[in-house]
């Protein structure tokens, strides 16, 4: 099983000793995130998040499959995760470890369970016919906090996804090509963010947004805190660690909330750049077919 | 099939062992007698979730939990072959006739067609820590507990409902401890217990029709019946799996994983308890070859479910080689020594023991057979010590 | 099926009659199997969980399901806390099996792992193991809890010192995440059907002090509530502690007067404490 090296003696020093001094190794407060990049892909339903040198792609598409049986009314929704060598060195191919395991359960908390696609709205014929969403999430580059920009990647991917417009008319379900109909976007209920802090310290009295891969490797605990700009808690998730007081998470859990205000207007403004541009190409493409004729 | 992870122990101490268990009579590390079953703590009824249950603690501290659980299940008439389809419907309804009909005398062979179908009716799934539970020694203990429960040929018919439904039993089997010694004779018991304690609840719909049940719990009957008016014996008994092994020409019962480790063949050997009455029945019901039945004068007859070998540990080791012959040490003629290495392996040393090569003589078997059916001997033991555990 | 709660702001009683600090009945036990090195029976209401305790040892050969592996694996200056979870097919109302690969387990495992590591002094074993293995025989909500409660208290058992008890519970409150009411209650303890149907989270905390180990929500509430639940929550795992506390001593005392411990050692060690 392959191993990441750990940060020598000296290493781990230097980042404790500068963080107790309020300072970080690439200049940033700490609670402030390195810059985020969020990126759409010519097709719909594709995201790339970048924060720093952590690169998160994800992809969304949709399919037309049979709901289960116990739950007919229904559609499916999944979410993959994938970490592979590419990543860092330590993933291996086809056999998760405890950061994927993880990742993917905490995704699943924030996005499937908190609710934010309207799984009901994905059912076709009842018990017969639904939609299957699936995302795959692909980690492309590790370095410190994969959790909250796959989790904004994720978000960002299904709300820029369209799924091919449906008809029913006596019985007979029709699927309409782009080309025949404009594809429409999937029900969306909120929009839930990760924001995770991480600790440092004896008592895990420092604690730190965006950790960076080095951070990682010394953090003594890390909390991941998922919320929606309404302020609803989507999920807290501090598995283990070392203790830090309780105040202490009452206050990551509201600075928290700032952030993903922060997070939701920037999908916002890039979601409506985004359409804006296609808009704009798309009329070109009617006037460019006008003038044919 | 391994008995238990590796034990480690010297040249000299398996010899002790060897030595010390052959004797006549034998010295068991212990000091038990060579029929002294370990000293066990058992409770049944601990969790109320289930419709049975029962926990067994071994002095050793090995410690197992056994839960059952029914559901109803509609009966599937579909075989796989079409013949086959043919002849199971009719089976079932046979069974179906002769239930409403003779409302009680039994027909022996209808039993056992339920019983060919009585495989699926029940799954048995065991848990080691430490252990995956596709691990082949996992599954073959399973097997080896579900093959002496589905034996005695009327399991499936307690499970009956009626010609659409059955009930399916679902045995979870928990080894709490690490396996410290082999655990065949701790789940067994266990699960013993678990099933004499389960109650399934009281049948209040009548003939095919979807059926319901009674809610009181205190009126549910027992999967093994009580012989009414003797408090609290059950009428036919679950099947119990014993450990015996010889060593030269002692046999010892229950051994520990220091005994298991000398070991020249060890058997698990399932039996069944079953009503005297019946017992005239059993010889035209008998299956198998090994099936045979011995009445006791006692009023409980012994019934022989299976037989299984259990490898020692000493069979999963290569024997040694000894380093004259050994090309690694330079004895590049090795090969045309051979036959002379070969009668040097088998020499024996003083104090040295060498694990038996090759199988279990057919008369070791029997006498090992024969020495758990006797009367009033180990197995007449161990179920008067189950019966007077008190069923919550 | 809903939970009622109507009737709650009538009586302030739950669906099981309790108050809305109240925990259920706990029973603990320690030292419960002669083979292992430690080992505990924890119930709290109808979850019921045994735990077993083997080491500290030499890292064994890799087996499958101790997927919680600390960095290093055995082979670093700490000792590893590896945790296995079998939860009992018959554990739950309806027979469910549930596989050793389960996401949910190996997240239990890992964070059970990762509490006791921060308690455990796992300096004192370099290059060695220590394996939790728990055993889930009947749940009714509130499971992670109890899972941290036995593990404490059979690490207790097995003698590895550790800085102090790490005590969990379970706190909800009593109006689901759309209704945004300000006199929503906070509840101590949940069970099955109030986790399924309230929003809840787990706290564990380390000893006397208000110092959060884990804390873990999994449903949506408002984040105005968490203060509420989270107090709560705080304040069970203080009296969980002192239940846990009790019954060491409880043993402790016992096993003195057995003499099962050899007095003169034995006695100076429990004065000190």
């Amino acid at each position: 099983m392959p191993r990441e090296a750990e940060p020598s003696l000296n290493e781990k020093q230097f980042i404790l000793q500068a963080l107790q001094e309020n300072l970080r190794l690439d200049g940033r407060q700490l609670d402030q995130y390195r810059p985020l990049e969020l990126t759409f892909g010519d097709e719909y339903g594709v995201a790339q998040v970048s924060l720093g040198k952590t690169k998160v792609f994800a992809k969304a598409s949709a399919e037309v499959t049979v709901p289960y049986t116990d739950r007919p009314l229904d559609g499916v929704f999944t979410i993959m995760t994938e970490l592979s060598p590419m990543a860092s060195p330590a993933f291996e191919v086809n056999r998760p470890n405890e950061t994927e395991v993880l990742l993917s359960r905490l995704l699943e908390k924030t996005v499937r369970r908190s609710g934010a696609l309207d799984t009901e709205s994905l059912c076709l014929v009842a018990g017969q016919k639904c939609w299957s969403v699936r995302v795959d999430v692909h980690v492309l580059s590790h370095d410190g906090n994969v959790i909250d920009a796959s989790c904004l990647a994720v978000v960002a991917a299904l709300r820029h996804f369209r799924k091919s417009d449906t008809s029913m008319e006596g019985g007979v379900l029709t699927v309409y090509t782009p080309a025949e109909r404009e594809p429409v976007p999937l029900g969306w209920l909120h929009s839930p963010f990760c924001v995770t802090w991480s600790f440092f310290g004896d008592e895990g009295e420092t604690a730190v947004l965006d950790a960076t891969r080095a951070e990682e490797q010394i953090r003594v605990g890390s909390c991941t805190i998922s919320l929606n700009r309404h302020g609803e808690i989507c999920q807290i998730a501090k598995l283990g660690g070392t203790p830090v007081e309780a105040v202490a998470l009452l206050q990551c859990t509201s600075l928290a909330l700032t952030k993903v205000k922060e997070f939701s207007t920037v999908l916002d403004r890039k979601l409506a750049e985004d359409s804006k541009r296609r808009d704009k190409s798309g009329r070109a493409a009617e006037l460019t077919a006008e003038n044919d004729r | 099939m391994a008995s238990t992870q590796h034990v480690l122990l010297s040249p000299a101490e398996l010899a002790y062992l060897h030595a010390s268990l052959s004797l006549t009579p034998p010295i068991r590390p212990d000091g038990r007698t060579p029929t002294q079953f370990r000293p066990l703590v058992a409770e049944t009824g601990i969790l109320p979730g289930t419709n049975g249950s029962a926990r067994i603690c071994f002095a050793d501290g090995t410690e197992a939990i056994v839960g059952v659980k029914a559901e109803v299940e509609r009966t599937k008439l579909s075989r796989v072959g079409p013949a086959d389809e043919l002849e199971g419907t009719r089976l079932v309804g046979d069974v179906v006739e002769g239930l409403a009909g003779a409302g009680g005398t039994e027909n022996i062979t209808e039993k056992e067609e339920i019983a060919t179908n009585g495989a699926d009716w029940v799954e048995l799934s065991v848990e080691i820590p430490g252990y995956r539970d596709d691990d082949a020694g996992t599954a073959f203990l399973s097997a080896m507990l579900a093959e002496a429960l589905l034996a005695d040929g009327e399991f499936a018919r307690k499970l009956y409902i009626n010609r659409r439904f059955h009930w399916k039993l679902y045995l979870d089997i928990l080894l709490i401890s690490p396996p410290l010694s082999y655990p065949l004779p701790l789940l067994s018991l266990t699960t013993h217990l678990a099933l004499l304690s389960t109650r399934l609840p009281r049948l209040k719909s009548e003939g095919d029709e979807d059926p319901f049940f009674d809610d009181d719990w205190a009126a549910a009957p027992y999967l093994y019946p009580r012989r009414k008016g003797d408090s609290g014996k059950a009428t036919s008994k679950p099947p119990v799996s014993l450990l015996v092994m010889a060593v030269g020409n002692s046999i010892i019962f229950d051994p520990s994983k220091e005994e298991l480790a000398v070991a020249d063949v060890a058997l698990a050997v399932s039996i069944g308890e079953a009503l005297s009455s019946s017992s005239t029945s059993l010889g035209k019901k008998a299956t198998t070859e090994d099936a045979m039945n011995l009445d006791d004068g006692e009023g409980r007859s012994l019934r022989l479910l299976s037989v299984r070998t259990i490898d020692p540990p000493s069979r999963l080791t290569p024997p040694g080689v000894p380093n004259a012959t050994n090309s690694a040490y330079g004895a590049a003629t090795a090969t045309q020594k051979q036959p002379e290495a070969r009668t040097a392996e088998l020499e024996a040393v003083e104090g040295v023991w060498k694990a038996p090569r090759g199988g279990a003589k057919p008369l070791v078997m029997a006498a090992l057979v024969q020495k758990v059916l006797e009367k009033g001997g180990v197995a007449d033991e161990v179920l008067d010590a189950l019966d007077a555990v008190d069923l919550v | 099926m809903p939970l009622d709660t109507s009737a709650y702001s009538l009586a302030l009683l739950r669906v099981d009659g309790r108050r809305w600090n109240e925990l259920r009945r706990i029973h603990a036990q320690i030292r419960t199997q002669a083979a292992a090195d430690g080992s505990s029976y924890f119930e709290m209401g109808h979850t019921k969980v045994m735990c077993v305790v083997n080491g500290p040892s030499e890292p064994g050969p890799r087996r499958g399901g101790t997927a919680a592996a600390a960095p290093g694996g055995g082979q670093s200056k700490d000792a590893e806390v590896a945790v296995s979870i079998v939860v009992a097919g018959f554990s739950s109302v309806d027979r469910k099996r549930v596989g050793r690969g389960d996401k949910r387990i190996l997240e239990l495992q890992s964070t059970i792992s990762s509490a006791l590591t921060a308690s455990l002094h796992t300096h004192l074993y370099p290059h060695s193991t220590i394996n939790i293995s728990l055993h889930v025989l009947s749940q009714d909500g509130s499971l992670l809890a109890a899972l941290i409660n036995a593990a404490t208290l059979a690490c207790v058992d097995a003698g590895i010192p550790m800085t102090d008890y790490v005590a969990a519970c379970t706190a909800g409150s009593t109006s689901t995440y759309a209704a945004n009411d300000e006199s929503a209650d906070p509840l101590l303890d949940l069970n099955h059907q109030e986790e399924q149907e309230l929003p809840g989270l787990t706290v564990a905390t380390l000893g006397d002090s208000d110092r959060v180990a884990v804390l873990v929500c999994e449903s949506r509430v408002q984040v105005g509530r968490l203060e509420g639940m989270l107090a709560v929550g705080v304040d069970g795992c203080k009296q969980v502690r002192e239940i846990l506390d009790r019954v060491v001593r409880e043993k402790g005392r016992r096993m003195l007067q057995e003499g099962t411990v050899e007095k003169g050692v034995g006695l100076d060690e429990m004065d000190m404490d």
